[in-house]
């Protein structure tokens, strides 16, 4: 009888000791693992009775989809047989206690969330164009006529509307180079070769027509000039990005080099001999006749620069050893670098004008379009010089040993693998100068943020700031995926992490 | 013999003349000047040199004629002439702007510099508590993508991606105009609970406040960690002896500590409260006790139990309440409020600047309960000497205190409030830069091979400790330098308050320029507390870079 009555009783006591051991070896095997786990329960407790709140139905359909998942993982665990299905959800969701209970609540979150923004966006919204009809609705949803009014602000800012072909031409222009671009230097670069050349120049000689078409020349003819304060919209963002880009990228290289470079300098007595004339006339004219007249430790500063001015001459000759263009280049660098992004569009702002003779005037788009590039070359040239430490030194001699000139060496070995190294970095600082654009909002120029800021200031649609700002972020997120899906082509073309 | 040093009469003819001048037998192997590198590279050198100084002298008079042309006020000096030595002068004058966020005292007639440094102690505040809070952020986003269940690491994939690919300027602006702005008013806050309060005037959180016992705590604290490495020490000297390393330093180190506080609060009481009514108070056991009894006898319904004080309704309380005196931003006052509101006891308190100005209000009988240190209170003994009526009795002060936020009539006291501008610049630039470090963190755990993971699971180690000791060190070599750059890059980001409203150093000196109309003189400033920030952490990056540069013959 007995021997009938056990394997009940052994079933249950085997059931019961495989939970408690469970139980043993996960949850309470140290402190801090209890701690957690009891900390999470009553944090999944705190979020579900929140989600029953606010919307019971959804609550318990995902409750009990997780119920289901839990079941289901557990009954495959005790009877040690895995499906796909299964084992997926053991693996990546109900790996322990602690993951099981984490995905209720990402799940519970996510959810209430998700229907919050769809409801929000699609749903509630109202899509009409019509300043009357989108007043009149209840506002429950986002009110996209805001957008849908205002798309060519958003586009192209206030250019001349009979102008507006001029645009249309650069796109054109844009999309037809992009789409013979693609075959010749991507899929079919080797049939098409002898085109390639052609291609190349076609992009070269691109800039001029762009500038043309955009800027124009003179007052009549085809392509009259066109105020810069025109440009807004993601046509002004686009254009300070692409300058940016292509004229920062040569000065960037051409920084790291120089920051390398082990030029001959000047020799030392040069140096000091030059310094030491300025220092000792700078103070006996300076100086010497204003001490008296100085009050305060700043104005004492001031009166003695000629010894400041000594002093860098020493620290130039010691640590560059007379090599000026590795010192203009590092000094350019590091103070760049140093600086916060504003504070250069604000210096270009304000402070051109008076760097400049009073008779020649910059435009205050160019102002900001020359600080972006400036400031972009900085990083680049960081970037680029990572590349250029990372080539074992044999390249650089053997370049040597070959009789190549430095402008050879450069273009046929030295470049082309360290640029090849340093493209994803690149990529990431272009993505950067992309997005940074939007800073011209706070000199007052008109890109696609402060479009977007003047469009919510219009009466029609005042305050609709979140549809706006919601269009605009789509808008980058567009341009960032876009730009970081063409650095992963270019790293496979090239080959990075292969060779 | 031509006095040569080979000897020439017994060499063969055909063999050229040793001792004649070599550069007429050889073809000359000197390099002409004009194609020499050396000299080349002086000259381009000498060249560029010749470039630059010609252009800052360009710019420099295009500069001194433009100063010219503003009327030379840019150097005005107090006696009337113009030098450059008076460039700064112009930074004591006052400023007569105030500005909305303070860290020290400030006020419209302070001087321009006075000004500036109100504008780096913002920047500084938000560049530290922001470096700590997108720290946290971005270690916890990084090993969420790394983890392995799919839906943490799929939800943290997305906000990383968000977050990367929108411009930090939209998203402060989306932060402050479409979320924080747009927070319900004062008496509507939103309260997620743990005593957060998020309204239109900002977020009010519970924070700690040290009162006057905490420094006497603080030296118990001290003892008790000095206890804590001394026994660690001791015990773990021993070798071979298994031993429950934490337990015994800990316990040790926790009653030292509790010892301290123990005797912070009953034996160091700098606290008073003061009753005018002394001698129903006296009788009671304690003070609280006796205020309690005193609100009682006010209430209309007589004889009420202490327990039965929450069944009043609360217009019959509000009158029998207890007035208050306390100081403005004492920490007396959580403290008494802690021990108050949990014996129900309704109150009202009144604030004041000044110990005088709260006795007089006292003496007047406008607060029946005046809360203060003792330091503060004996100042005022002239007008509280009479000891019958006036009971100076210690309640319990708590080393510190959490303040909790309450609301009262139209204010929130308590707690410390962010200023919706700085909740904006603080949050945004948490989250911006989150999501870099997210990538950095996650870029340095997986530079570890898996090779010592899988070694350091053979050796038996659990996941945690695996984390500890074998992944984090390894990874922490390869997070370190880009994570120091992009605590510079938030650094630098805090630039964009002014797009908020913030008052840093960049929105501050763009209205000393605005005011003050000398442009070079301030931008040169700014770019002097920006660089000086920078080019020490830069120094420290390049120091660190050439250490670990691959180090070739």
């Amino acid at each position: 009888m007995a021997s009938i009555a056990q394997p009940q009783l052994s079933l249950w006591r085997g059931l019961a000791g495989q939970v408690t051991g469970w139980i043993q070896e996960n949850v309470t095997n140290s402190l801090y693992s209890l701690a957690a786990h009891v900390a999470l329960v009553w944090i999944t407790v705190v979020v579900f009775r929140a989600q029953l709140e606010s919307d019971p139905l959804i609550a318990l359909g995902i409750a009990a989809l997780w119920v289901v998942g839990l079941a289901l993982v557990i009954a495959s665990a005790v009877i040690h047989r895995y499906n796909v299905v299964s084992q997926w959800l053991k693996d990546r969701l109900f790996n322990s206690a602690i993951n099981a209970m984490i995905t209720l609540i990402i799940s519970l979150l996510i959810v209430g969330l998700f229907r919050q923004i769809v409801a929000w966006a699609i749903f509630n919204a109202n899509f009409s164009a019509d300043p009357v009809a989108a007043a009149a609705s209840d506002h429950a949803g986002a009110t996209w006529g805001i957008v849908a009014a205002n798309i060519k602000l958003f586009m192209v800012g206030q250019f001349e509307s009979g102008q507006l072909w001029r645009v249309w031409a650069c796109f054109g222009l844009l999309a037809a180079l992009t789409v013979v671009s693609i075959p010749v230097y991507g899929l079919f670069s080797r049939e098409l070769k002898p085109v390639r050349r052609w291609v190349t120049w076609a992009w070269i000689v691109s800039p001029p027509i762009f500038y043309l078409l955009l800027r124009g020349l003179g007052d009549s003819g085809p392509v009259p000039t066109i105020e810069t304060r025109t440009w807004g919209g993601l046509l002004f963002t686009l254009i300070v990005s692409v300058f940016a880009i292509v004229v920062s990228f040569p000065l960037g290289v051409l920084l790291a080099l120089g920051r390398r470079s082990a030029f001959q300098g000047i020799p030392a007595w040069l140096t000091y001999g030059v310094v030491g004339i300025v220092t000792v006339g700078g103070f006996v004219t300076y100086t010497l006749p204003n001490i008296p007249l100085a009050r305060g430790w700043l104005e004492y500063a001031l009166i003695l620069w000629p010894i400041w001015l000594g002093l860098a001459g020493v620290a130039f000759q010691q640590i560059y050893k007379g090599n000026v263009v590795a010192a203009f280049c590092t000094i350019y660098i590091e103070f760049v670098r140093g600086v916060p992004l504003i504070t250069v569009l604000f210096m270009a702002q304000l402070m051109l004008p008076l760097f400049l003779p009073s008779d020649i005037h910059i435009e205050n788009a160019f102002r900001a379009i020359w600080g972006f590039t400036f400031f972009s070359a900085a990083y680049l040239a960081e970037n680029v010089r990572g590349g250029l430490q990372s080539i074992p030194k044999g390249q650089y001699e053997a370049a040597e040993a070959l009789g190549l000139h430095t402008f050879q060496q450069l273009r046929l070995v030295i470049l082309p693998q360290a640029l090849r190294v340093v493209i994803p970095p690149i990529i990431g600082q272009f993505i950067g100068l992309f997005k940074d654009t939007s800073l011209v909002a706070i000199v007052g120029l008109f890109d696609l943020l402060n479009i977007a800021n003047s469009v919510i200031a219009q009466p029609d649609w005042l305050g609709l700031r979140r549809e706006a700002y919601v269009f605009i972020s789509l808008v980058y997120y567009a341009g960032c995926f876009v730009m970081a899906t063409a650095g992963n082509w270019l790293e496979k073309r090239v080959g990075l992490g292969e060779r | 013999m031509s006095g040569g040093r080979y000897p020439t009469d017994c060499l063969p003819l055909a063999v050229p003349n040793m001792n004649q001048d070599r550069s007429s037998v050889r073809p000359s192997t000197a390099v002409p000047f004009w194609r020499d590198i050396r000299v080349l590279g002086i000259l381009a050198q000498v060249a560029f040199v010749v470039v630059i100084v010609v252009s800052l002298g360009w710019v420099g008079n295009n500069v001194s004629q433009g100063l010219k042309a503003l009327g030379g006020a840019q150097f005005l000096c107090d006696d009337g002439t113009s030098s450059f030595r008076c460039a700064f002068n112009f930074m004591s004058t006052a400023a007569s702007f105030d500005i909305g966020e303070k860290v020290i005292d400030y006020s419209t007639t302070d001087s321009y510099w006075r000004a500036l440094a109100i504008g780096v102690l913002n920047t500084i505040k938000v560049a530290v508590v922001g470096i700590i809070l997108t720290t946290l952020l971005g270690v916890l986003a990084g090993i969420a993508v790394l983890s392995n269940n799919w839906l943490l690491s799929r939800i943290a994939i997305v906000y990383i991606d968000i977050i990367r690919n929108t411009p930090l300027l939209v998203q402060l602006f989306f932060l402050y105009f479409a979320v924080i702005l747009q927070l319900p008013p004062l008496k509507d806050s939103l309260r997620p609970g743990l005593g957060i309060y998020l309204n239109q005037r900002g977020i009010t959180l519970p924070w700690p406040a040290f009162t006057a016992s905490f420094p006497l705590w603080l030296a118990f604290v001290f003892l008790g960690l000095i206890q804590f490495q001394l026994f660690f020490l001791i015990l773990n000297r021993q070798p071979g002896k298994p031993t429950n390393r934490w337990l015994w330093p800990v316990v040790s180190g926790a009653v030292v500590i509790a010892v301290g506080w123990y005797y912070a609060v009953n034996f160091n009481s700098s606290q008073a409260v003061l009753t005018s009514r002394a001698s129903r108070v006296a009788q009671a056991t304690d003070v609280l006790t006796g205020l309690e009894a005193l609100v009682i006898k006010r209430l209309p319904v007589t004889k009420l139990t202490p327990a039965e004080l929450e069944k009043v309704d609360a217009e019959t309380l509000a009158e029998a309440a207890l007035t208050v005196c306390v100081l403005k931003a004492s920490p007396s006052e959580p403290n008494f409020v802690s021990q108050i509101e949990s014996r129900n006891i309704p109150f009202r308190i009144e604030r004041f600047d000044r110990p005088d100005q709260a006795v007089a209000d006292y003496a007047e009988g406008e607060c029946e309960v005046i809360v203060g240190d003792r330091v503060m209170l004996a100042a005022e003994r002239a007008v509280l000497e009479n000891a019958d009526t006036h009971l100076l009795t210690p309640i319990a002060e708590y080393p510190v205190v959490i303040s909790l936020p309450r609301l009262e009539g139209l204010n929130l006291v308590g707690g410390v409030k962010l200023t919706p501008e700085f909740a904006a610049i603080l949050f945004g630039l948490v989250l911006y830069t989150g999501a870099f470090i997210a990538e950095i963190v996650r870029a340095g755990i997986l530079s570890v091979p898996r090779g010592q993971s899988e070694a350091a699971r053979a050796l038996g180690l659990t996941e945690t400790q695996r984390l500890r000791l074998v992944v984090l060190p390894q990874a922490l070599r390869v997070i370190i330098p880009p994570l120091t750059s992009q605590y510079l890059n938030l650094t630098k980001n805090s630039s964009l308050a002014i797009a908020v409203a913030y008052p840093d150093l960049v929105a501050v000196t763009n209205t000393i320029i605005n005011q003050s109309g000398r442009s070079m003189q301030v931008i040169a400033l700014i770019m002097l507390s920006y660089l000086t920030v920078s080019l020490s952490i830069s120094a420290l990056l390049n120091w660190y870079n050439r250490r670990v540069v691959i180090v070739e013959r």
